[in-house]
């Protein structure tokens, strides 16, 4: 294909290049309420990345965020593919004694956990709510990696939310899930502002050309990290989503493999 | 663990759901000529498409339907599709609709009632769509969430009233929405999907073609809304058969489109 990149042909041709692994920081794991999953069990889940050269990813299990099941599926998932998997401590705001007891007990899962996911929408709290305030305390005492749920508008999780939570927690590495959906903006000022933010492709990518080289532009892609929302997004739908935007190649390596291993390093 | 193409693959793409014209919403990118959209096509190795003109939904059906014939007479890659009316305002459809269709290289029909203020039912279309139906014409329809969609109640009612309608079923949502697809797949044999949005759900191609088999997905690309290249490259490395794949890419809208009867 000509419009291609040097990178595009690879994977075109070979549905994954050995040189750019994909770190894929935005995943789940588990059936859930709204939609059809075919995969879903960390062994398919595995396989599927394996086919698309996806080298990581990290996930918080649907269970943990909709339920009140916990972390379970984060560690059995994790504990079960080690050098594939790792997970977000997933808290759930209205039940604040066990967002405390998660915190108190996040070190008994050292090798499972990177850091924490907040739903705040689905959860209907917001960002600020105290219930956080463990975690998040907890994030910015290690520099620990958050993925939010955000997206535009929201009371729970939209700009002003993120704007708070940023301003406060200045050492937490910020991801912010969905890029504030709709709200390209201001996600894009977050990441001028404030050096602790990412942005993270889910939701971005998939309906609409042009967002991502707007993010490019205006911040270049040194603070982009890709995500699926595996196994809602196919890897590789994706992925040829970033090999069609008008970006360079270096610029689809940091967003595939590069910033993610320097987000991750350490957590 | 299966291993993924270690050969460069070659299939034919036919892309049954792209559009020309710029969106009165803006866009990001827009194409507005015959010279254009086949510089995208060769871009990305599409070898045929039906277009539509986004003016069919945003202007009006009596104007957008004339721009398509235009841009389609001047390729032989490029077939057309136009947007229906009630037939009940004289606006679109009169006694040489089809055979107007015939001379315009026109193959397939779009429907944007929510947009365009009417209900799409046998009570508005009566004996016209049987005549669709007949001339196994296909009816594109996008579906809720996107531009001009229509809502999946609307569209089960469509098929309710008219069951042997050839029916692709476009732009099917970000939201996965397999639990709507699914019986139409299963009630109505001439329904497929297109597959600019299906392809985004996680192994979602794979599991309908084990279940409803590779004939009841057709390739789009939803160019220029969307990336062609996302639904591509996950049709191509698919765990999916090469002859499924090539069904998909184009095998299955040649067929649908050979059929029709004008």
């Amino acid at each position: 294909m000509s419009k291609l990149s040097a990178l595009g042909e690879q994977f075109f041709a070979l549905g994954k290049v050995e040189d750019c692994p994909i770190y894929d920081m935005h995943g789940h794991m588990g059936p859930n309420y709204g939609l059809y999953l075919p995969v879903t069990e960390p062994e398919s889940v595995v396989r599927c990345m394996h086919r698309a050269g996806v080298k990581m990813l990290v996930f918080c299990h649907h269970a943990a965020l909709l339920s009140c099941r916990g972390n379970d599926g984060n560690i059995s998932g994790v504990r079960q593919f080690p050098d594939r998997l790792r997970a977000y401590c997933g808290v759930n705001p209205n039940y604040p004694e066990t967002v405390k007891r998660e915190v108190e007990t996040f070190d008994d899962y050292g090798d499972v956990y990177v850091g924490f996911k907040f739903l705040a929408d689905y959860h209907a709290r917001k960002l600020t709510d105290d219930a956080y305030k463990p975690a998040w305390e907890l994030a910015d005492a290690r520099e620990l990696p958050v993925l939010l749920h955000t997206w535009g508008g929201s009371g729970f999780d939209g700009y002003e939310e993120v704007l708070s939570v940023v301003e406060r927690y200045p050492n937490a590495k910020i991801m912010l899930g969905h890029s504030l959906h709709g709200d390209w903006d201001h996600a894009i000022e977050i990441i001028e502002r404030f050096p602790n933010t990412y942005l993270e492709l889910c939701a971005v990518i998939d309906d609409e050309q042009g967002i991502l080289e707007k993010f490019v532009e205006s911040i270049g892609s040194e603070r982009i990290l890709f995500g699926t929302d595996y196994p809602w997004f196919d890897f590789h739908y994706y992925i040829g989503a970033i090999l069609g935007a008008r970006i360079s190649d270096e610029d689809r390596r940091n967003i595939f493999y590069r910033n993610a291993q320097k987000l991750l390093r350490g957590a | 663990m299966s291993e993924c193409r270690t050969e460069p693959v070659s299939i034919e793409f036919f892309d049954a759901n792209a559009f020309i014209g710029r969106p009165i919403g803006g866009a990001v990118k827009s194409v507005e000529t015959s010279a254009d959209i086949l510089t995208e096509m060769d871009d990305l190795s599409i070898g045929k498409a039906v277009i539509w003109h986004i003016d069919q939904y945003g202007s009006s059906p009596v104007s957008g339907n004339g721009f398509v014939n235009s841009v389609v007479g001047e390729s032989e890659r490029l077939l057309g599709c136009w947007t229906i009316l009630p037939p009940q305002t004289d606006e679109v459809i009169d006694s040489e609709f089809f055979s107007r269709m015939k001379h315009n290289r026109v193959v397939c029909l779009r429907a944007f009632p929510d947009h365009h203020n009417y209900l799409l039912s046998r009570q508005v279309f009566g004996g016209f769509l049987d005549e669709v139906v007949e001339r196994r014409v296909p009816l594109l329809l996008s579906m809720s969430g996107m531009p001009g969609g229509i809502t999946w109640r609307s569209a089960y009612e469509l098929l309710k009233d008219y069951p042997d309608l050839t029916c692709i079923l476009c732009d099917t949502g970000v939201w996965l929405t397999d639990r709507y697809t699914r019986p139409l797949l299963e009630n109505y044999p001439n329904v497929s999907l297109e597959t600019s949005l299906v392809s985004l759900g996680a192994r979602v191609v794979e599991s309908i073609v084990a279940k409803y088999g590779a004939g009841r997905l057709v390739f789009g690309s939803g160019f220029p809304l969307r990336y062609p290249e996302a639904p591509m490259l996950q049709l191509i490395h698919a765990e999916i058969s090469h002859e499924d794949k090539k069904m998909i890419a184009s095998g299955n809208l040649e067929n649908v489109i050979s059929r029709v009867g004008l």
